[in-house]
């Protein structure tokens, strides 16, 4: 008798419990960066992040506690400096990777080995793989990536302040007039982006022109004579990082410049551009504070 | 083991029997050892077929493949240095001497290039290693006389071709790709989809070369004498160069260009046992795959969770027992 009762109670326990885990256990589904639909059958609890960007991401989408783990280099924000490492985004120890039992890894299409890629996904570890190439898809990842991490709504007011935002600062400088300008990724070799890149974009929302907006690479290796034949009007770069970049000195060389003649060579702090994370709203802005001073040295 | 048991018929048995219990310690502490670490016992519980799905995951999935196709890779790349050295009868030909591995990685660069996957990439290397090496022999067989000097001028130049290849594609790449096609030049276990492969090509070419051990003595000694005894030296050349070819291209094709194994495997141990080819060829297969599987051991681990290309290991650990080894001999 007590048996039976026993066995009833676990059978109607088992019952709720199945319920209850069918209410709050529903499939949440994304489509990833390389057009492949995502799908957990509860939103994920474990996250281990493969890029700094993924990391602030996935932060900013309201996940942040539930990053399990991430690779080198990610720094912000402060929190993601006491998470587990898995090694350099370009080399991943998956050991380490595996430890930390994800339910899923957010993967960085063009920065992570894809051999190691596939062997996660052999191992059944559900992946998103992402690639965020503008600000459409800053707002767009933390959409898709809240969903998966079950923070929909905060990653959905996130995602439309930051769109908000960026069309405000977009219709703030639709009418200033154009900046030709020169970014500087790298000084040897001597490196810019091209008008794809998220960077030219923030340029463009800021009234300015990148000189080499129509280069086929994404990030082409330029020669300094095609520079001067552009002749900017401002020269920007994330460089060294501090405001007497050794980069832009080099340039003051070139007296007959215009950007030197004016003196309107600019850093801009590297880790709010150079990666496509909400933060790039904040770097965009110095970028186009930055312009707005080229302008008044006219 | 089933390569001791295959060489009853050989000289000397004790140096292999230690070399494939060296083989086996070093296989065994591959398992052992990882950025996580797995307790003795787990690690006797998984072997058993028990233990944690995680410990599974980790010893079956991840370090027992990428063990097998280290010990694989080193032993294919050992000797098939050991058979260019008798074939050139030049202490300093190596697998990749020929442009083997150039024409493999010029092939794999410009697939990674256009964007293609790892599967690709792995079958456009193997692709262009044996065109390099297709190259190579048309051109040294050519017309006029052929010789060992000649092939490996041709081979050498070919190489330095490949290298201005291997230049310039980087130099127009896009900069995103760059850390990609670095990282495979330099080398890496990780890149290993399966062992099986380079297993297979290590034990078939064994089989094929041990009996042939006996003739192989006599043609280092010089093509001239070997002609003398009566060897039919260009048909063998030609099976050598071919057999070798074949070995780098699949271990290129598994693990991209790793170093220093093929040089300095096969001299050591002529340093140690002597130059008889019916002992050199298997204890290079088994030291050579030793070598390199305690080297991916040590660079996954050395400064976990941070992975380091083996090629560095390789190196590191040879260079320094090498010369110990070639400073005693004098």
């Amino acid at each position: 008798m007590l048996r039976r009762l026993f066995g009833w109670s676990g059978l109607w326990l088992a019952l709720l419990c199945g319920l209850t885990g069918q209410a709050t256990a529903a499939e949440v589904c994304a489509i990833d960066d390389a057009d492949h639909e995502v799908c957990l059958a509860a939103p994920a609890e474990r996250i281990v992040a493969l890029s700094p960007s993924i990391t602030e991401l996935l932060y900013a989408a309201g996940a942040g506690e539930r990053l399990v783990g991430t690779v080198g280099f990610s720094d912000y924000p402060p929190a993601a400096i006491e998470l587990p490492r898995v090694g350099s985004h370009e080399r991943l120890d998956l050991e380490a990777l595996l430890v930390l039992e994800p339910d899923l890894v957010v993967a960085w299409i063009s920065g992570n080995p894809r051999e190691q890629l596939d062997r996660l996904r052999r191992l059944g570890i559900p992946l998103f793989l992402s690639e965020t190439r503008d600000f459409e898809g800053v707002a767009d990842s933390l959409e898709r990536l809240g969903r998966l991490a079950g923070s929909e709504a905060s990653a959905a007011a996130t995602a439309a302040a930051f769109r908000e935002d960026t069309r405000a600062l977009r219709a703030q400088y639709r009418a200033a007039s154009p900046v030709p300008v020169f970014y500087q990724v790298w000084e040897q070799p001597l490196m810019t982006i091209n008008g794809e890149h998220w960077i030219s974009q923030a340029l463009a929302l800021c009234g300015g022109e990148n000189v080499f907006a129509e280069a086929s690479a994404g990030v082409p290796r330029v020669g300094i004579e095609s520079v001067l034949a552009r002749d900017p009007e401002a020269i920007l770069t994330g460089g060294a990082g501090s405001p007497e970049s050794p980069w832009l000195e080099s340039w003051r060389d070139h007296a007959r410049m215009t950007a030197v003649r004016r003196d309107n060579l600019f850093v801009v702090d590297p880790s709010l551009v150079q990666r496509a994370t909400p933060r790039l709203l904040e770097g965009t802005r110095k970028i186009c504070e930055h312009l707005e001073v080229a302008r008044d040295r006219r | 083991m089933i390569v001791a048991s295959r060489v009853g018929h050989g000289p000397r048995l004790a140096p292999l029997a230690l070399l494939a219990l060296a083989a086996l310690l070093a296989l065994g502490l591959s398992l052992a050892l990882g950025s996580v670490s797995i307790p003795f016992e787990a690690l006797l519980e998984v072997l058993n077929g028990e233990g944690e799905a995680l410990h599974r995951t980790l010893v079956l999935e991840l370090r027992l493949p990428r063990a097998l196709a280290a010990f694989g890779t080193g032993a294919l790349l050992a000797l098939s240095g050991a058979l260019m050295q008798v074939l050139l009868r030049n202490p300093l030909a190596d697998p990749y001497v020929l442009g083997l591995s150039g024409g493999a990685a010029v092939a794999a660069l410009a697939a990674m290039l256009a964007g293609l996957g790892a599967t690709l990439v792995a079958g456009a290397a193997f692709g262009g290693a044996l065109a390099s090496m297709l190259i190579v022999f048309g051109l040294a067989h050519g017309t006029g006389s052929w010789t060992p000097t000649r092939l490996l001028l041709t081979g050498v130049v070919m190489a330095a071709g490949w290298g201005a290849l291997i230049t310039l594609l980087l130099a127009i790449s896009p900069v995103e790709r760059l850390p990609g096609m670095l990282y495979w030049l330099m080398g890496d276990m990780a890149y290993a989809a399966s062992p099986w492969p380079v297993l297979a090509v290590a034990a078939v070419s064994l089989v094929v070369m041990l009996p042939l051990g006996r003739t192989l003595n006599v043609l280092a000694r010089g093509g001239l004498q070997a002609m003398a005894l009566g060897v039919a030296v260009r048909p063998l050349e030609w099976t050598l160069y071919l057999l070798a070819s074949l070995m780098t291209a699949v271990a290129v094709t598994t693990a991209g260009s790793i170093g220093f194994v093929g040089l300095m495997v096969p001299h050591m141990l002529r340093l140690r046992l002597g130059n008889d080819q019916r002992l050199i060829l298997p204890a290079s297969l088994l030291a050579g795959g030793t070598l390199l599987t305690l080297a991916d051991t040590l660079a996954r681990t050395l400064i976990a969770p941070q992975q380091l290309p083996v090629g560095v290991i390789t190196a590191l650990l040879g260079v320094p027992s090498f010369l110990y080894l070639l400073y005693r001999s004098r």
